[in-house]
Order: structure tokens, then sequence, then C-alpha cells
């Protein structure tokens, strides 16, 4: 038994009709509904971007933040307070343009964050530029004649930075999608999901997608292992979904902060400090 | 430089190579002094290598409050010819130099000064393999010269190198005291000071005392990426982690480091960052960030001399242009520059407090002076910190909501909307970069231009700005030292304090009548208070460390004075009491008949 009313908001998406992120934001609702979770105990953390407007659009907590820095806003988020469960939502240009360098990082400290990546391969809300996914050959306003660059390969890339859970999903199958995230908010860990979310103004990819899209789970595939991760995601005539590597052997990141904070969180000690203690600190400079 | 200015003072400058000790050895005068009871000013004479160079280690030290680095050196203590070379035309007259005739050639000899020839490596090596120890020799050698009881110089080294009877406490202790003996023996006491060794203070310098009075105001989390000189910030952050429960945060940039600052604020934390100038300028944008979604944040920019890379172990106030015009159009910050140690301890308690009952950016401007190694003496430590978090509610209240979001950017008579932290029941809200309504949703695409909410707009951006009006009210004014009416009034902020007040001595001894006015809380400024205090003196003379005279184009702006007369330095160097006594006997030339 499962509502996403809690979640609904009374504020309506402004992305154009038939946008693939309205896809996106329906699996958010119905993964936070199916998994029993409450609105007040939520954080949506975005950047800038179409699809970074979401946090308004679903009822929780939201920070709508500055261009590729969610993820930093999160992990400051979880590391405050850990009992939030803590949603990164943005685009390709965000997190996999501007904002890298903090996803490689949040990955390899394995920062207990989720991190749903609206991937469109396209600048939308700047009217079409290259994206760092954009495809060889793609022409946008920025590549008349077509891209010359190599696209980067998030999934492969973060496997390499020490990432834990790594998956992709497709906004035309929000059923699988909304499983996808709630994989992800389960799991103890940083977690990506890379969302395939066509632009339909700028690049709409829809049927491509959907003409050379398959789920991994049909092939048999099980992620647990790097290597065949690595093979599985560098498939360059297909389109796998779904989990691509997932491991639970190494700490969290906020697990990592309790050994040195004792597991009191900075949103508790809002306080002075103990007399005592206090006296005994300014004692070794005297 | 070589006149005795004050007979009941003392000046220390030990200098060689980087990785031959010099701030251990300093640090280690400086605290014997302090235990001696006497007040202690420090100064690092650092440089950004690891190995080699000249690095020198100032200690003041005086039965009277010191400030800053006092008129000239009465000991002078080079392991390295470099340090001699450079260092020894800044000894006084009835000053001696403390050297290894090995090592150094103490010639010329400074004129009126004195040569204690002491057999720093020699010594040194009879309790260790490598001469590492010649520092401590130095030590003993001094703590003797000037009467000083060695068992508290023992004590010193005990605590300084663990507090444990190790062979490093013991081969120390043994090396400071061949060098006491052997002056003892050959030159007795050269110079005598009024010890009282029932006093002691702690001797912290800005970066630590910030940092504890941060703890002391509830901060527990804390965000840095290292930069000299605001790395001491995070170590002691990291080293008292677990004693105080602080959740320590080495992001991958600066950039990193404030977003998670602000991350952390939203959730509920008092929380705080902090660099220097080239890491501050990554963090501008952020800082606009937290205007904008009205999060309290406190960042901290410890100034070292710039442009870029500049000097990084080198002094400067050339970043409040910076601070007083981060980001994009205009937006409510707080900018306070605390003078000293003590006064930094406070202006971290402070800061938080008035982030968060005003929910806006506080920048907290230290510098190298009296940062990284400006050990000063302070007083008794207040912790019973006022922890004020403002409109924070502690529950939720429907009535502050429409049933689906709460208003968190609601209008209020002092502009100031209630908070409520992710967790709280039912108060969900957006906190926003763009253009938001009360509740947090955008104006800024499908509404933005339409006539209705172009006057929402005009009344948010309202909103955030006339919180500057209410918090106004509560920014001190400059503290005026000295005798009320002046012929000359020096107007310095932050650390720039520290060598004028050491000036006023010697200036107030010739009879002059000089004052300081000494600007700690800079933004936003009690303009029409300021303007009134800056007419009614006589005679202006501004003392900043940048080339442009910041601050003082900065009260031009806000007050229409022009203080034309300027003493500016940007080298690198700090500012020399000698200095400023120069640049006020000059000021005053015109219409006083020189004293002097």
């Amino acid at each position: 038994m499962y509502s996403p009313k809690p979640f609904e908001s009374d504020v309506k998406p402004d992305w154009c009709p038939g946008c693939g992120d309205f896809g996106v934001i329906a699996s958010l609702k119905d993964a936070l509904a199916t998994l029993g979770l409450e609105p007040h105990k939520v954080v949506v953390v975005s950047g800038i971007g179409c699809s970074s407007n979401l946090p308004g659009y679903i009822r929780t907590y939201g920070f709508h933040g500055l261009h590729g820095r969610p993820v930093p806003v999160a992990v400051g988020i979880k590391s405050a307070n850990p009992r939030l469960t803590v949603i990164a939502t943005a685009g390709d240009g965000d997190e996999y343009g501007i904002g890298f360098n903090h996803v490689v990082h949040a990955a390899r400290r394995n920062d207990d964050i989720k991190l749903i990546v609206m991937n469109n391969e396209i600048y939308g809300l700047t009217t079409g530029q290259l994206s760092p996914t954009s495809k060889l050959g793609q022409k946008t306003k920025t590549t008349p004649n077509g891209s010359m660059i190599y696209p980067l390969k998030p999934l492969p890339t973060l496997l390499g930075a020490g990432a834990t859970f790594l998956s992709r999903g497709f906004s035309g199958d929000p059923k699988h999608l909304s499983k996808l995230i709630q994989e992800a908010i389960k799991h103890r860990g940083f977690a990506l999901v890379d969302v395939i979310s066509p632009c339909i103004t700028w690049h709409n990819i829809f049927d491509e997608v959907r003409k050379h899209v398959y789920r991994l789970e049909d092939k048999g595939y099980s992620p647990d292992d790097p290597s065949s991760a690595l093979k599985a995601m560098w498939d360059e005539l297909g389109i796998p979904i779904g989990v691509f590597y997932r491991t639970e052997d190494r700490p969290t990141f906020q697990e990592m902060l309790a050994e040195e904070n004792g597991g009191r969180w900075p949103v508790d000690g809002v306080r002075p400090l103990e007399p005592q203690l206090a006296e005994e600190i300014v004692d070794q400079y005297y | 430089m070589n006149d005795t200015h004050d007979e009941s003072d003392l000046v220390v400058r030990l200098g060689a190579a980087a990785g031959d000790g010099i701030q251990s050895g300093g640090e280690m005068i400086a605290r014997t002094l302090s235990r001696a009871g006497l007040y202690i000013s420090t100064y690092n004479g650092n440089q950004s290598v690891i190995r080699g160079g000249l690095v020198w280690f100032h200690v003041h030290a005086a039965p009277w409050r010191v400030t800053s680095l006092g008129f000239g050196i009465d000991f002078l203590i080079p392991l390295t010819q470099l340090c001699y070379d450079e260092h020894h035309d800044s000894v006084k007259k009835g000053g001696f130099v403390i050297y290894d005739p090995a090592s150094v050639k103490a010639n010329p000899m400074p004129d009126g000064a004195k040569g204690i020839e002491v057999p720093l490596a020699e010594l040194a090596l009879k309790h260790d393999k490598r001469p590492i120890m010649r520092n401590t020799v130095a030590a003993g050698a001094l703590a003797s010269a000037i009467g000083l009881d060695f068992k508290v110089l023992s004590e010193v080294i005990r605590d300084q190198f663990g507090r444990k009877e190790t062979d490093v406490v013991r081969n120390n202790v043994a090396a400071a005291k061949d060098g006491y003996d052997l002056v003892a023996k050959e030159y007795g006491v050269v110079k005598r000071l009024p010890f009282d060794y029932s006093t002691r203070r702690p001797l912290l310098h800005a970066d630590y005392a910030l940092a504890l009075g941060a703890a002391a105001a509830g901060c527990r989390f804390y965000a840095a990426y290292p930069m000299s000189p605001a790395s001491p910030i995070v170590h002691w952050m990291a080293a008292h982690a677990r004693k105080l429960g602080i959740t320590v945060f080495l992001g991958e940039d600066e950039i990193s480091v404030v977003n998670a600052t602000i991350g952390a604020s939203f959730a509920g934390a008092r929380s705080m960052c902090a660099t220097s100038g080239g890491g501050f300028a990554l963090m501008q944008e952020a800082i606009g960030e937290a205007a904008m979604t009205e999060t309290p944040l406190v960042v901290v920019d410890v100034m070292r001399a710039g442009p870029s890379t500049g000097l990084p172990t080198k002094t400067s106030q050339g970043d409040l242009n910076m601070v007083m015009g981060i980001a994009q159009d205009d937006f409510p910050r707080a900018v306070i520059a605390p003078r000293n140690p003590q006064e930094s301890f406070y202006v971290a308690g402070r800061a938080f407090n008035l982030a968060e009952r005003f929910q806006l950016p506080v920048i907290i401007l230290l510098d190298f002076a009296i940062a990284d190694g400006g050990f000063c003496s302070l007083d008794r430590l207040d912790f019973r910190m006022p922890i004020d978090r403002g409109k924070l509610l502690e529950k939720g209240d429907p009535s502050l909501t429409n049933g689906v979001w709460f208003k968190r950017f609601s209008f209020t008579p002092d502009h100031v909307s209630p908070r409520a932290l992710p967790g709280t029941p039912g108060m969900m809200f957006v906190a926003k970069t763009d253009e938001h309504d009360e509740y947090g949703h955008d104006l800024s695409d499908v509404l933005s231009g339409l006539s209705e909410y172009v006057k929402l707009r005009e009344r948010m951006h309202e909103k955030r700005m006339k919180k500057l009006d209410v918090m106004r009210k509560e920014m001190a004014l400059p503290e005026l030292y000295g005798p009320d009416r002046a012929d000359l009034t020096v107007v310095s902020w932050g650390s720039s304090a520290n060598p004028v007040r050491e000036a006023l001595r010697p200036l107030w001894r010739s009879g002059l009548k000089v004052n300081s006015l000494e600007f700690t809380d800079l933004f936003p400024l009690r303009s029409d208070e300021v303007t009134k205090i800056l007419k009614e003196c006589n005679e202006l003379l501004d003392v900043e460390v940048n080339y442009t005279g910041q601050f003082a184009g900065f009260l031009r702006k806000e007050t229409g004075v022009n203080i034309s007369k300027r003493f500016l330095k940007y080298n690198g160097e700090p500012i020399y009491p000698a200095e400023v006594e120069r640049a006020a006997r000059g000021a005053l030339a015109r219409e006083v008949p020189a004293v002097v």
C-alpha cells in the first residue's frame, strides 16, 4: 500500500510537453512512496538547468543551488545530519561537466548520497550547446558541423573512481527507473543513477534509445564484478540499463566521519563547550 | 631603527634555513617568556619552502601588553650567515648577537651591540647525531643571558616535546642546559627583566583562537581545502575532532568546501570554512548562493600577499575590496576583521549569531600577521558564549504553511523570516538560488516579467537588502584608543591596529597628542556615526597593508571623508611600529614643530 500523494506539489513543472524529465520525477515520487519515506526526511538538492528545476515539483525539503554544485551541498547536508535521505538531481552539464570533480570525489569517499543525473546529451536550458556526453558527430549550436570530441563515459570513469553503486535508467521506462532509484536509496553509500532523459526540443533521441535499449537483468547479468561491469558499460552498439556494479564492502564517508566525531552529529551539537572541556583545551596553550 | 625606545621590553629574533627548527625554537622562547609572566607577541618570518632559504621567528615580550614587533632587536640569534647578514642592521644599540663563530661571522658587529659566542653546533652534537638542537642550545643561552630560571625553560621543552620523559625531551633539556651554563659562566646576565613566575597567560595565534571560539559557539562542522595561512584552523579542528565531536571535511576544492558548509548549515549545523584569498575567490559564487537562499554562513579569509598566488607566507590586508564586492548583484553580508587572537575568539561567536539571526553570510578577515605564527598573549577567555539562533523554529507550525509548502521567505517587519530545518514535519520548502516567492518557488522562468511578479521580485530583493539596516544597528563602532582629543588620529582596521598601538608609546613620550581609531566591524558600517567621528578628528592618517588604501577608499565611499595621509605597506613584510611612528611624526610635522 503506497501513495505518491504526500510527495505531490502544487507547482507544475515548466518542462516542455513530452520532456524526459517527467518520467524521472514520476519514478522518483513512486520510489520514495514505495520505500515508505516521509517527505520531511528527504532532501532533494539540484543544480542549474531544466532538470534541476525538479525540487519544488516534488514535495520534500529542497535546495536549488548553483550550476554543478549539488553534490557538495548534498555531502554537507548528509554529513551534518545522516538521518536525512539526501538525493542530488541534476543534468549532465551539472554533473559531468562543470561539477564532475565533485562527483569523482564523492564516489571515491563513498558519501552516502544518491545522485540522479538526467542525461540528455545537450545543454537544453541554454538552447542547445554541446554537452560532455554529446555524441561524436552530434550537431548542436556550437558544433554546427557535428562534434569531433569523444563523449565522456561517466559510468566507467566513476567505476575507476571507486563508486560503489553504478546504474543507468531510461525515463521512457519509469517502472524500471523507479526500481533503480529504490535500489540506489537502499544502497549503503554513494549511488549513481544515470538516466537517459531525452530533450525533445534540442536533441530528441527517444526513438533511437527505444530501438537499442535493453535491460541487463534480462541478460542474466550480475552486478558484483568490476571487470564485467566495465565490459557491460562499454557496449557502444546497444544501450544497457540496470545496475552495472554494486558493492557494500566499503564504509560510507559518513561512517568514517562517525569514527572521528563519535557519532555526535553537527546538527545535534549546537551548544557551548562544557567548561571543564574548555579549560582542558586552553591548558595546552600556557 | 637602532634607538632603544623602551627599556622594559625584550625583542628576540631567531633565524636560519627552513628545516632548522626555527618555528619550534621560536615558540619555545615565546612560551618560556610567557611563563615568566610577560606579555608576548610574535611574528613568523616564514617562507613557502620546506627546506632551505631563510626563515625567522620574532618574539616581543614585556611586562606591559605588547601587540606588535617592538622597536629593533635586543637579541639576534642567527644560526646561518644569511640570517646574520639580513637582520643584523635591526639590532639595537646595547643589543646582543648570540651566535656560533664556527658557522656565522658576526662582522661587522652592529653599532653598539655585543656578541655572545656560543658553540651551538658543538653543544648540540653532544646530544644528537645531527645538530638539529642548535635552536634549543640557543634558547638556553638566551634564558641565561636574561637571568631566567632554567626550570621554566625545561618545563616548556617537556611540554613541547610530548610531556613524556623520552630521549627527545632529555636530550633537548640537556642541550638547553649546556647553552645556559656556558653563558652563565662566560657572560652572566646581560639584560634584566621583571619576571613573574606566578602569572601565565594562554598563548595562541588568531587561527587557533578563532577555531576555539567557533567550537565554543557550537560550530561542529568545519570544511577546508589546504591553503596557507588558513591551514592551522583545519589542523586544530582535526586534532580536536574526537574530543569535541567535530565533523571535519577536507573537500576536493574550495567550491566543494563552501557548498558543503552551506549544506551543513541548511541542515541545521553551525558550520564554518576558511581559506585565503585564492580559495576565497573560488568561493564567491557560493557566498551569493548563501545570501540568496538566506542560509547562515561563516567564511574566514586569512589574507596573504597577492595578487594571485602572490607570497603564500607573507602578510597583506589586500582582500578587503574582494569581500566587499563578492559575486553578482547586491546581497547582504557582514564583514568583521578582528584585530588580534583574543578578539578572534569572540568574533567567531558573534559571527555565528549574526549569520543565524540575519540568515546571511558573515565574512571574517584575518591575516598572516596575526594568524599562522602570530602568537599573542590572551586574557582569560569567557566560554559562556551566548548562542542566538534567531527565528529558528523548533517544531512545525501549520499556520506558516499553505498545507503543502512552508512560507520560508515570508515578509516580516524586520525582513528576517522564520526558518525550519529539514526533518521538521510539514515545513517543506525549497531554498532557491533563482529569484523566488515566499515559499521558495521560481520567479525566474514562466513568471518572470509578469507585472505581479516584477513587483514580487522587487519586494524580495528589498527584503534581503533591508536586513542590513536592522543588522547595522548592532555593529560595533570603531574603538578609540588613547586620548579623546588628539592632533592626529591614526585610522586602522583589523591587525594593522597592532603596530599603531606600539607606535603610540614613543609618540606620547614625546608629548604628541595622537590617538588610534581601530575598526573591527567593517560592514555594514554605521556610516552616520562614523562620519561624525571622522569629521571631529583634527588630522587623519590611514594605516593598512595594501597598495591602494582599500579601507580608506571604503570609508570615503561610506562617509565622504577622504583620508589623504596614508601609510601603506605592500612588500609582504609586517608593519613595524617604528614605521607608524615615523609616518605619524611626518603627518604632524605641518602643524606641530618637530619634537625629536
